[in-house]
Formats: structure tokens, C-alpha cells, sequence
């Protein structure tokens, strides 16, 4: 019996199928827009193909995500919290703190050797250090998210921002710009920012132990960068990593099956 | 031999910056350094602390006024809120550092609610740092005022007589207090200087100077200010088609000097400030009796500085901010308020109905310690000077 | 109001509830509940907060009448030094001369004694209602109910009224603790609750709690106003002495140390799960060092603490979907704790 888990995210939705072995057969991703529940559905066929499941019973479906309660479909649902605990613990079993960096929130996650969250802590109400602000900074140069990671990595002198407001820091970075300083330098500059703020959150949790770093800010490799500069030590990056919520969802829903086939 | 002066006067200026620069306190690690020193170092934060209590202990007084532009926020942003002033995160950074190890105790008073729980946070974190908290009295129009004071200077003249392990006598008191006067009376004359001839001395020059004077001994700092004047007095210098402003607001966290020098290069003088208020808090020297804390305690509630962190009772601080106005003859008003910093936001509201109804027009702005970029600012500043400029007369 | 505030010059920075009245004093002095009066006399007793100082001065500026500061001077230690009592005994009695000059009416020590002995009386019951939260389950919710509970004993405390209702309130738990009812059903965590509440979204944030079967059993906003229920009681014999001592024990004047210390006391006596700390923006005399407060319980005294933001005034600073998301994976994990250690029991 194959299980799945959604993680619908503020930016993107994500969607995980996994196999009786928990080994991922299918994954199906797509912008989450403004119908959540289309979004949902989507994500959850791209991933039924992917996994050539159309014959499969899906056996239990665990939601995930800002719009965890809008999956039509799901069983269940668990806030990405746990799920980016469950996920990360799945492909790093050594990991015990979790950095993510999502559309709205940046998270840190402390996880026990079983993978089960024993604190956290995340952004406070402001964009400050999520993905939003490095949205607005890459939207004033005329990047998109994807873009910036290569074009930051090209910095020799990275500038500093000084704004964390994400409506601040545009005209900041206009007028770097238009004291003709470089777009590589002002990106590495954010990414520095940022970094700077999600390594004071991972502090707070503790930062003793391996580390990874998820959601979809960490297919940013100049942001990949920028933290373990900070840290001074090398983080995990899964190509996985934006999945690893959905990946989660579906470690969660792995269970609840064992579990329903243990009592009967 | 006419130039030589102004080289040493410009060396010395280059040398301030330098110290505000760098945020691990050289010239506090030298001063421990040095032979013989056993004397501590007692820091306060701003604005005002009775320094000369502790210089009366034989403690080098300084006042750590935030981590400025220099430090980088690495572990602070994990214990102080976003919504929080930068200073209190620029300070306890700088503690988490390492940076105020030179520094033997910590004193926070009653001047805003971040303040003294900043204190809190430091007693907790730093249990190598003496943290001391005291209560300066609001309610200055209370006979029971003095008294109050000054049995709490006694308590922290005890607190310090405890920390070196010996007493400290009237008399020292009374010599520190004379030693303070003579280095208040000096930065009054450097004010008093840039009111009158402000092409003398620009305020990112007197800025910091002033910096300076809080990160070494007072007697060797008077001393500076004296040899400045001189030279200064020999400063070829030419006035210039400025308007003449005051900047209001920045008492506690200060602003990058950078930005006081956007100020002037767009057309002002800036002729009064409240930049660290506290090495300034006396206008005219502390008056001593036989009993010299009842006579800090009676300075203290009766002839402060007005500032946004405490209360004056009968004589609201409006009445002050008027004769302020009237007496530096300004064109304009800057207010130049921290980021955050609730007592200068809210004394913004009521003090720009002063300037209105003195006819005179205003500019506001929120500033950052860290901030590093200045051409927005500049552009408002210029157009204020240019609106003023084109409408005077 | 808080726009209105905003208008006038009040930055979107400054503490809401502030703005609030400021607003409605612009507005005519005209609230949803009606009109207020002019004051003759403006009497400031900021017990620990600083913007109290500058929130009066302003309404001074504007009525253009007399303020007196009666200052409240904050705890420097565990220990109440006799030179604030004097102090504030000095204050008071600049006071009564005061009111005295501006009523035109004597002032009677003896009315003032049987002012404090109804205090008293009423203080006696509302320390009863908050121990009642030691039972499990409990029958009474000692913050999200505590909120309202309290307000008699802050405005209308001396007054038979305020005794009157207390003796209601606390038959109604009695008769709740006999009947079995409980605020949260089937109670399943117990926490302490440390800050203001979000009033414009009280009844949202609530829920998000009750969800999860959530009883609070202690908190400190209900303590603003005063902390009894470790023994300081208003004393007839001794009234402008209680008087100042009262004002020294409210929990806004409490430093830091003080407060982790009630709320870990909070935490042992009431038999709590968890702490909540509901950080907000407007009020940093209460929301500066609570992440360092977070620290002490998580690191030092191994207490799951959960840290939220929002505000006490201002609803524009409050986002439902990101505290049910934070809340949720606070309980999700404490409850997975739970099953997890009973497995291994």
C-alpha cells in the first residue's frame, strides 16, 4: 500500500508518494497560486504519475503546510514543523537541527535522535530573513528566486544591507545600484543578511549538532553559502530539500498505517 | 608652522573615528594593560549614570553607547525582538562577543523600559560584569525627591565601595565632582564654539570628540578639548551659505557619524544637538555642599538638561525645547529619532507643535546605528534647506 | 483611534494601547462606550512603565492641567528598600494636599481605612478564585478568564460593589468545582501564560488554544494590577504604608529575575505542562528580555516553552495563520512527547 503527503506551501505546493518500504516513488510540485486546493490536487496527480500509482490504493494521504486544512483529499494533517523534522531525519538520520526557509517563515527545528521535534523557534512577525525578503530584493534588480544563487556566487566584495524591512530594503538596494555597485555584491549582501538572521534563530534552538538545511530557499546555493560561512562548517543540502516536508507528511502517514495494521 | 595645528587637530579627529570604529575598545584594553592599573572600568549605559561616584572608587567611567555600525549582529537578533531598538541588540552583542570584557561593572538606569530590562539581561548573561540598576526619580517636583536620590547614590557609592573593597571618602567624591564640572565646562565651550562660529568646528568634528571623551580618562580629555580651541582658533575657514539647525531625538542610541556629516554637507549648520547627552548633563557646574552626593542628588533633580527619558515636573520640557529654539537662533528643526526609540517618538509629537508654533519648519526621520546608506536622507535634508533657504526673507 | 493617534504624529512604532486613547481623546474624548469627562487633575502611577510617563504628559499637554507623577520607584533586587516606601509615602501625602486644593474637601484617614479594609476583603476572595486553578482539572482559566475577572479589583477596588462581585465570582467557580464544569472540557495541558493578551483578537487566540485542550493555570498579565496571591494584602492599620507597598508589587514593576522566578513558581505550584510567552510589540517593559527569559526556562529549568508574537492593541500586528501554525506544532509535539514517554513508562 503506497501512502503520500502534501505540503502546501505559501509559494509552492509540494507532494510525496511513498512505497510499503518508504522509499519515494513519486513527487509532484507546482506554484501554489491563489486556489490552494487546485494547487493541491495538482501537486498530489503530478505525483500519482510520477509514481505510475494510478493502479495503487493510496493508503493514507497526510496534509502539511499553510494550507494544511485544504486538502480535500487528505486523511490527516500536521504542521510543517513536525513534518520538516520527520523529513530531515529520513534522509540525514544524524541531523538534530533543522534550518527552513520558506515563503513566510524561516524556521529553526530541534529534532531528538528519533526525529521527533523537542523545540523550535521561528521568524518573528516581520518578513525579515524568509523568502519574501529575498523575493522583493531579487524582484527590484529584476531577478527572479532562482536566478540570484548563481548571479551572488559571482561576488568578490559583498556589500552589507542594513535593512531587514522588506519594503526598506528595495530603496536600499536602488541606491546601491545607483551608486554603481555591483548586482552580485548587493545579492551576496542579502543572502549575508539573511543568513545572518537564521543562524541567530538556529542559536536559539542550539546548534551543537549536524545541521540541515531545507525548504525552497536552499536550492539557493549562494544562500547555501552564505550560511555555512556563517556557521563556518558545512551544512546538509538534500536535492530533495524542497520535498522534505511533503516527504514528512508521508513518513507520518507510513506510520498511521503500521499502526492501523498492528491493532487489526 | 600656522598648518601644523590643523594637521594635529585633523589626526586627533582621524583617531576618534577610529576608536568609534572599532568595536572591541582598544583604548579600555590598553588602558587595563597598562602597568600598575589595577583601577576597574565602570561602563554605563546611556544616557546619564553618576560617573563620578566611580571615578571617586579610582574606576575609569566610560559610557558604552551601542556597538554602532562596526559590529556585526550575530547571536544578539536570537534574544532581543525585531521590534526592539538597535542599541539594546548593538550592546548586548557586543557583550556576547567578548568585546566588554575590559569592562568590571555595568550601570543601567530608569531611562525607558528596554533599558532597564537590558539590564536584567545583562545581570543574567554576564555574571563577570557587575550589573547595577538604579531609579532616578520622576517625580522631581516632590520635596521627597533629594532625599530619595540621594539615599540611592549612597547605595551605589556602597555597591562601589564594595567592589574595590575599600571606602571612598566625601572628600574624593567632592574632587571627582570638581573634575567632572571642569570637563562639563569644556564641552559647554565646544558647544558655545559651534553656536557662534559653527564654520569652526563642523558637528561631526565635535561629534567626535565627544565620543572620545567617554572612552578614556576625563582629566586627559579636558585637557584635549583645551589644546583644541587653540588650534582651532587659527582654523583658516570661510562661512558659508548654510541654514542654521538643531537635531533633536538622538540622545540615547546614536547615529553613524556618517549621517551627521550627510546633514552638514547638505547645507547645515548644526548649531545644538542632543548627541550623548550624558558627559553634558549639567549646564553649569554642579554646585557642591558639605554633603557632595545630597549636592549630586539636588544637580540631578533640579538642574538636568531636559531629554525625552525622564519627567521635569513643573517645568515641562516643552518650555525648554521653546527657549531652546529662541536661544541658538535656528532656521530649522531635524528630528532625528532612533528607530523604535518610544520616548523620542512620542516627545516628536509635542515638541514639533513647539517648532509650528514658533514658526519654524521641521524635518523628522527615523535612523539606525547600522545604517549605511544615506543619499534618501540627504535628498530630504537638502530639500528642507533649499525650501527654507528660497523662502527665508 | 490608533489611526487617528497616527495622524497627529504618533509613530506605527509606539505601543497601540496608547494610541488608543490618545485617539479617542482627539476624538472628542468619544469611545465605543461613550463619552469621557475632562480631568481636573491627571494622576500618573506608572508602576514599572516608562511610556506611562510620556502617555501622561501628553494628555497634560492637552488638557492643559496638572499632572502629578507619583513615582513608583522599579525593583532593583529581590529586597523593597525602605527609602522607596518613604518616597512614595512623601508623594502620597503631597497628594491628598493636592486633591485636597481641588475638591475643596478634607481629607478622612478614617474613610480611607475602611476603603482599604473592603480592599482587603475582596482581595482575600479573588486570591481564593486564582488558587482554584491548582486543581486538575481546573475549574477556572487563569489567564483567558483571569483577564476579565480581574478588572473590578483594578477600578472599583475599595467599593462594596467590587467585594459583591468577587463573593458572586467565587461562588460561581464553588459551584463549578461541585458540578464538575470546567472551562476547557477535557483539559488536556496545563501552561502558565506570560504577557498581555491580544484584545482585538481575544476570542481567535483563544481558540487556537482550546483546540488543544489548553487550561491556563497561571499567567502574569492578571497580575498588572497587583500580585496577592503570595500574601501582600492592603493594611487598614498601616494605609498610606500599604499604599506604596502595593505599588511596589504590581508585576510590570517587577525586574527580570523577579519574574522568572513567579512564573517558575507559577509553573511548580500549579502543576503546569508548559510556558506560553506571548510576546508583544506594543509593551517592551514586557517584551524586552522575555527571549532571554525563554532561554532561562527551555536551557536552565528544562520547561517546553513556546514563543509567540502578536499585540495587546494594534490589530493590524496580529496573523492568525502563523500563531495557529506555531501553537499547533507546539502541542502536536509536547502531545507526540507524551504518548512517546508513556510508551516507555
Amino acid at each position: 500500500m503506497y501512502v503520500a503527503g502534501v505540503d502546501v506551501g505559501s509559494t509552492a505546493t509540494k507532494a510525496i508518494i511513498l512505497d510499503e518500504n518508504q522509499r519515494i516513488v513519486g513527487r509532484g510540485l507546482t506554484h501554489t497560486g491563489a486556489n490552494v486546493i487546485k494547487a493541491a490536487e495538482r501537486a498530489f496527480a503530478q505525483a500519482r504519475a510520477d509514481a505510475k500509482s494510478d493502479d495503487y490504493e493510496i493508503g493514507f494521504i497526510v496534509g502539511t503546510g499553510y494550507g494544511r486544512y485544504k486538502v480535500p483529499f487528505g486523511n490527516t494533517q500536521i504542521t510543517e514543523i513536525g513534518c520538516h523534522g520527520k523529513g530531515a531525519h529520513y534522509l540525514f538520520p544524524e541531523t538534530r537541527t533543522i534550518l527552513d526557509i520558506g515563503g513566510q517563515d524561516t524556521k529553526a527545528i530541534k529534532i531528538s535522535a528519533q526525529g521527533e521535534v523537542s523545540d523550535f523557534c521561528m521568524n518573528d512577525k516581520c518578513a525579515a530573513g524568509t523568502g519574501r525578503f529575498l523575493e522583493a530584493s531579487a524582484s527590484v534588480i529584476g531577478l527572479t528566486l532562482d536566478e540570484i544563487g548563481d548571479v551572488s556566487m559571482r561576488s568578490s566584495h559583498p556589500l552589507r544591507i542594513t535593512n531587514m524591512c522588506t519594503v526598506f530594503v528595495e530603496s536600499e538596494i536602488l541606491s546601491h545600484l545607483a551608486r554603481g555597485k555591483k548586482v552580485e555584491d548587493v545579492l551576496r549582501g542579502v543572502n549575508n543578511a539573511i543568513a545572518g538572521r537564521s543562524v541567530a534563530l538556529m542559536r536559539r534552538v542550539g546548534l551543537d549538532d549536524e545541521i540541515t538545511f531545507t525548504g525552497g530557499v536552499s536550492r539557493n546555493k549562494g544562500m547555501v553559502t552564505a550560511i555555512e560561512e556563517r556557521l563556518e562548517r558545512r551544512v546538509n543540502v538534500s536535492p530533495d530539500s524542497q520535498f522534505i516536508g511533503a516527504i514528512g507528511a508521508a513518513l507520518f502517514a507510513w506510520e498511521r498505517t503500521q499502526k492501523k495494521v498492528g491493532a487489526s | 608652522m600656522r598648518t601644523q595645528p590643523v594637521m594635529k587637530f585633523e589626526e586627533r579627529i582621524a583617531w576618534c573615528k577610529e576608536q568609534l570604529e572599532d568595536p572591541t575598545f582598544p583604548t579600555l584594553r590598553e588602558f587595563k594593560g597598562r602597568n600598575g592599573t589595577r583601577a576597574p572600568i565602570v561602563g554605563n549605559f546611556p544616557v546619564w549614570a553618576p560617573q563620578e561616584i566611580a571615578h571617586a572608587a579610582g574606576a575609569l567611567p566610560v559610557t558604552i553607547a551601542g556597538g554602532g555600525s562596526s559590529v556585526e549582529i550575530d547571536h544578539a537578533d536570537s534574544r532581543v525582538q525585531s521590534f526592539v531598538c538597535s542599541i539594546s541588540r548593538s550592546t548586548l552583542e557586543l557583550g556576547l562577543r567578548g568585546y566588554l570584557d575590559p569592562i568590571d561593572a555595568m550601570v543601567f538606569t530608569s531611562i525607558c523600559d528596554v533599558a532597564r530590562n537590558l539590564g536584567g539581561v545583562f545581570k543574567r548573561n554576564f555574571p563577570k560584569i557587575q550589573t547595577f540598576y538604579l531609579h532616578c526619580p520622576q517625580n522631581v517636583s516632590s520635596p521627597a525627591a533629594v532625599d530619595y536620590f540621594a539615599t540611592e547614590l549612597r547605595r551605589f557609592r556602597r555597591a562601589m565601595e564594595d567592589f574595590i573593597g575599600d571606602g571612598i571618602t566625601d572628600a574624593a567624591i567632592a574632587r571627582s565632582v570638581g573634575v567632572f564640572n571642569e570637563h562639563r565646562t569644556a564641552l559647554a565651550d565646544l558647544y558655545a564654539l559651534r553656536r557662534e562660529h559653527p564654520e569652526k568646528i563642523s558637528a561631526t568634528e565635535s561629534y567626535l570628540l565627544l565620543r572620545a571623551s567617554q572612552l578614556m580618562p576625563r582629566e586627559e580629555h579636558t585637557a584635549i578639548l583645551r589644546s583644541t580651541f587653540a588650534e582651532l582658533e587659527a582654523r583658516p575657514t570661510r562661512r558659508r551659505d548654510k541654514i542654521r539647525v538643531l537635531i533633536e531625538g538622538s540622545f540615547c542610541e546614536q547615529p553613524p557619524w556618517e549621517l551627521i556629516e550627510a546633514i552638514e554637507d547638505a547645507g547645515c549648520y548644526i548649531v545644538d544637538d542632543d548627541f550623548l547627552l550624558g558627559p553634558r548633563w549639567y549646564d553649569t557646574p554642579v554646585k557642591l555642599g558639605e554633603d557632595p552626593i545630597r549636592s549630586m542628588a539636588e544637580a540631578y533633580v533640579k538642574y538636568s538638561v531636559t531629554s525625552s527619558i525622564r519627567h521635569y515636573g513643573d517645568r515641562p520640557r516643552a518650555d525648554h525645547f521653546a527657549h531652546k529654539l529662541k536661544e541658538n537662533r535656528v532656521d530649522g528643526v531635524i528630528f532625528c529619532a532612533a528607530k523604535f526609540c518610544e520616548p523620542a517618538l512620542y516627545d516628536y509629537v509635542l515638541l514639533k507643535d513647539v517648532a509650528d508654533q514658533a514658526g519654524i519648519p521641521h524635518l523628522s526621520f527615523e535612523f539606525e546605528e547600522k545604517m549605511g546608506v544615506f543619499e534618501t536622507l540627504r535628498t530630504q535634508v537638502e530639500t528642507f534647506v533649499e525650501s527654507i533657504l528660497l523662502f527665508a526673507d | 483611534m490608533i489611526l487617528k493617534a497616527e495622524d497627529l504624529g504618533y509613530s506605527s512604532d509606539v505601543c497601540g494601547y496608547v494610541k488608543n486613547d490618545i485617539g479617542l481623546v482627539a476624538n472628542d474624548m468619544t469611545g465605543p462606550f461613550g463619552k469621557m469627562a475632562k480631568p481636573d487633575l491627571l494622576v500618573c502611577t506608572y508602576s514599572g512603565c516608562n511610556t506611562y510617563i510620556k502617555w501622561f504628559e501628553a494628555l497634560a499637554a492637552h488638557f492643559n492641567c496638572p499632572l502629578y507623577m507619583f513615582d513608583v520607584p522599579f525593583s532593583r533586587g529581590p529586597e523593597t528598600h525602605a527609602a522607596d516606601i518613604r518616597y512614595m509615602m512623601s508623594e502620597l501625602k503631597e497628594l491628598i494636599v493636592l486633591c485636597e486644593k481641588i475638591t475643596g474637601k478634607k481629607y478622612d484617614e478614617d474613610k480611607l481605612k475602611d476603603i482599604l479594609r473592603r480592599s482587603r476583603e475582596a482581595e482575600d476572595l479573588w486570591v481564593d478564585i486564582l488558587h482554584s486553578a491548582k486543581r486538575t482539572p481546573s475549574p477556572f482559566d487563569a489567564f483567558f478568564e483571569a483577564v476579565f475577572f480581574m478588572a473590578p479589583i483594578y477600578v472599583l477596588r475599595g467599593s462594596q460593589e467590587c467585594v459583591d462581585y468577587y463573593r458572586a465570582a467565587k461562588a460561581e467557580i464553588d459551584a463549578r468545582v461541585v458540578s464538575g464544569t470546567c472551562p476547557i472540557p477535557e483539559e488536556k495541558f496545563r501552561v502558565v501564560m506570560e504577557g498581555p493578551p491580544p484584545w482585538p483578537h481575544f476570542r481567535t487566540f483563544w481558540e487556537l488554544f482550546k483546540t488543544w485542550g489548553v487550561v491556563c493555570v497561571g499567567s502574569s498579565y492578571s497580575k498588572v494590577g497587583g500580585i496577592w496571591d503570595f500574601g501582600f494584602r492592603h493594611d487598614p492599620e498601616r494605609p498610606l504604608e500599604s499604599l506604596a507597598e502595593y505599588s511596589l508589587e504590581c508585576y510590570t514593576n517587577y525586574n527580570l529575575a523577579r519574574r522568572v522566578e513567579m512564573l517558575n513558581r507559577y509553573m511548580k505550584e500549579y502543576n503546569a505542562d508548559a510556558l506560553v510567552i506571548h510576546s508583544v510589540k506594543s509593551c517592551r517593559a514586557f517584551s524586552m528580555g522575555q527571549a532571554d527569559m525563554r532561554e532561562v526556562f527551555i536551557h536552565d529549568l528544562q520547561v517546553p516553552t513556546l514563543f509567540i508574537e502578536s499585540d495587546l492593541a494594534d490589530p493590524r500586528y496580529f496573523s492568525k495563520a502563523q500563531l495557529k501554525n506555531r501553537i499547533d506544532a507546539f502541542f502536536e509535539s509536547l502531545e507526540h512527547q507524551r504518548i512517546v514517554a508513556g510508551k516507555t513508562a
